[in-house]
């Protein structure tokens, strides 16, 4: 009997040759059909990547000359008080932006779970989403409203009887980034609620009637059961929510602009300052490039998470 | 070990009745089969007795003691779900643990327990696997293995076989009838299917919906269903039916389907008296129609002209698909008969088993006169 390796070699060569120009054709058609879509790519996010690493090593008001200066940027990011705590202040907007609305979310998603079946749990949702509709914008400036020194909430406040801890919520120096991290749980509370809930409601119910024989309660179910069966939902929110937080731009913009003093300065707003106001585009770039590789450093933990989740 | 019973249970799910009046007395150690087609209302039997629905009214007791408003952790039974219900992140050790560590199980008895479980499934060597890593009979074993840990006094089957395929439900099905024995602890399962029902079972009980119609032992409800439902539902291939007449012609009795005229035995006219030229469903199983030719002898039969539409060989015996009168039947005869698909041919009724039905006693639910 004749095995693919008695062929004699002339019949091997021309063989191998057939299926090397197979392969060739085949990858070629692959390259085709993946074009469109990595022109696009390339055009806007791989293209103004390395432009901005360009920009990075240069000094630069956007329009005259440009300057090398190497690494002289970065270290400017790193030496300069006020551009090192924008960093300081995302990583304090993570806990705010992500960690809160995704732990928040994970208990109202449970709750409406259980409860809130029907008409009740329709509305709910929908109450809970609406922010994510409202334009962020619109957002900042009814929360600039609200926590100003007439506001609302110093109203309630007062009303409670507890007008000493009044105060213009986003102009104190303490209190500022707290507050525009309360805006931030408002706005993404909905996303990780909706998220969440949806995928609860494709849990197996019969995962917590056993549980239930088993003798488990409430709390037991939940980390027995709905976290670990959620591991891979969560990770998407805390992908999603940790992005919003380390490239915070809009709400911060709207509500304090980075005030007061640089209390709630964030990287995105820094950026935003210093390439378009201030005229540093090498700086600025520094700062975007530095940011991205923090946000690439804390994904990719999760979004390694994720993929074991997944399988 | 312990007896149940179900003391005039009432479910409802808004307008709709799920179980009306059902009363049954589970045996200790006993087999109980809940069988009938989908939303008859044996699941939800099940699920008030497990504590997953509440009754509306009525009691449930479990031994003498009623049950309705202990939580199910404190019941003593175990479930194995139609789904399974593994925990997709625990290993099957941890996930036939889970019940005995919620019960702060000490970790040296939660090890022998799992492991003899294991052993009476034949998972021994599975216990370190997740669940997505087994067939769809390992998981199974897995899940009847969780609920035997528990060492409950009740063992609740929800349709457990239904997600495996023809042959390893007939392996799991013998299986689960030696475990019932080795353990010998109540059982009750729920299921559609009459096969399970009639193989597993030392009583089955076949319901309706939402109402107990027949609780008997399986040969019993086979050979003297009390309903045309009963008849219809147990036994594959299913009882044949004949609408018709109860007729008296020159002192003797006859069923008279328009088309044909049997002749009612004698002995038989008396139960039957009050149809007389009444609605009446004649019920006979395939088995007891033959070939003439191979008709067993001593038999009282009656001969009936029929289309032969289908033909099956079985190997041991024929099941022809036939029709008289715009009536489908099937018969199930000897494998020497050559009947050819379009003929007419002659099959014999045995006129000593067969049933009537009286629709006009119970139109809802034909009653058996015999």
């Amino acid at each position: 009997m004749m095995t693919p390796n008695d062929y004699p070699a002339a019949f091997t060569t021309s063989r191998r040759i057939y299926r090397n120009k197979r392969v060739l054709r085949e990858t070629l058609v692959g390259w085709l059909f993946v074009l469109p879509a990595l022109l696009m790519y390339a055009t806007f996010v791989l293209v103004p990547i390395l432009l901005t690493i360009h920009y990075s090593l240069y000094r630069w008001n956007g329009v005259g000359p440009m300057t090398w200066v190497g690494m002289q940027n970065y270290v400017s990011v790193f030496q300069i008080p006020n551009l090192i705590g924008t960093i300081s202040n995302a990583f304090w907007l993570v806990v705010w932006f992500s960690f809160i609305p995704v732990s928040l979310g994970l208990i109202v998603a449970s709750v409406m779970h259980r409860v809130g079946t029907g008409r009740f749990g329709a509305i709910a949702q929908t109450v809970v989403f609406l922010p994510q509709v409202i334009a962020l914008v619109a957002a900042g400036i009814i929360w600039g409203w609200l926590l100003a020194l007439p506001g609302l909430v110093n109203q309630i406040l007062r009303l409670v009887g507890l007008g000493a801890i009044s105060r213009a919520w986003l102009g104190d120096f303490n209190w500022a980034l707290p507050s525009v991290g309360v805006i931030g749980i408002w706005v993404l509370l909905g996303f990780c609620t909706v998220l969440l809930s949806t995928a609860m409601t494709k849990i197996d119910p019969a995962f917590y009637e056993s549980a239930r024989l088993d003798g488990a309660n409430w709390l037991q179910e939940f980390i027995a059961i709905t976290l670990p069966l959620l591991r891979y939902e969560i990770g998407v929110c805390l992908t999603v929510t940790v992005v919003n937080a380390l490239a915070a731009f809009d709400i911060v913009y709207v509500a304090t602009a980075g005030g007061p003093g640089n209390a709630t300065a964030v990287p995105g707003l820094q950026i935003y300052i210093l390439a378009f106001t201030q005229r540093s585009v090498g700086l600025a770039s520094a700062l975007a490039v530095i940011l991205m590789v923090l946000v690439i450093l804390v994904i990719l933990p999760i979004q390694r998470l994720n993929r074991e989740a997944a399988l | 070990m312990a007896s149940v019973t179900y003391d005039s249970i009432w479910k409802k799910f808004g307008d709709v009745v799920a179980l009306q009046d059902f009363n049954i007395k589970v045996e200790d150690k006993e087999f109980l089969v809940l069988v009938g087609p989908s939303g008859c209302g044996k699941t939800t039997a099940l699920r008030c007795l497990a504590g997953l629905e509440e009754p509306t009214s009525g009691s449930i007791m479990i031994e003498d003691k009623v049950v309705n408003d202990i939580a199910p952790k404190d019941r003593d039974i175990a479930m194995v779900f139609q789904s399974y219900a593994l925990y997709p992140h625990m290993t099957v050790f941890d996930n036939m643990a889970f019940g005995l560590k919620l019960r702060h199980f000490p970790k040296d008895k939660i090890k022998t327990r799992v492991n003899e479980a294991a052993r009476i499934m034949g998972i021994e060597e599975l216990l370190k696997r997740k669940p997505r890593e087994l067939s769809g009979g390992q998981r199974q074993r897995v899940a009847v293995g969780r609920a035997i840990v528990r060492e409950p006094k009740v063992f609740l089957f929800d349709e457990p076989l239904s997600n495996l395929d023809a042959k390893l439900r007939v392996q799991m099905r013998t299986e689960i009838s030696k475990i019932h024995n080795r353990l010998a602890t109540t059982f009750i399962y729920v299921t559609h299917d009459q096969t399970e029902a009639m193989t597993m079972a030392t009583r089955i009980a076949v319901m309706n919906k939402g109402v107990l119609l027949q609780l008997d032992t399986p040969q019993e409800l086979y050979d003297n269903p009390k309903n045309q439902f009963v008849a219809g539902f147990i036994g594959s291939p299913a009882m044949n039916f004949f609408n018709g007449h109860i007729r008296m012609h020159e002192n003797t009795m006859f069923f008279n389907s328009g088309k044909f005229w049997l002749k009612i035995p004698p002995k038989r006219r008396e139960a039957l008296a009050n149809l007389m030229n009444k609605e009446a469903v004649f019920g006979i199983r395939p088995e007891n129609i033959y070939n003439p030719q191979f008709a067993p002898q001593n038999v009282l039969t009656e001969t009936v002209e029929a289309k032969v539409e289908v033909t099956e060989l079985m190997g041991n015996e024929i099941f022809l698909y036939m029709k008289t009168d715009g009536t489908n039947f099937v018969a199930r005869v000897d494998p020497r008969t050559h009947f050819e698909i379009g003929d007419t041919a002659k099959v014999a009724f045995n006129m000593d088993l067969f049933h009537i039905f009286a629709p006009s006693l119970d139109p809802d639910n034909p009653v058996a006169i015999f």
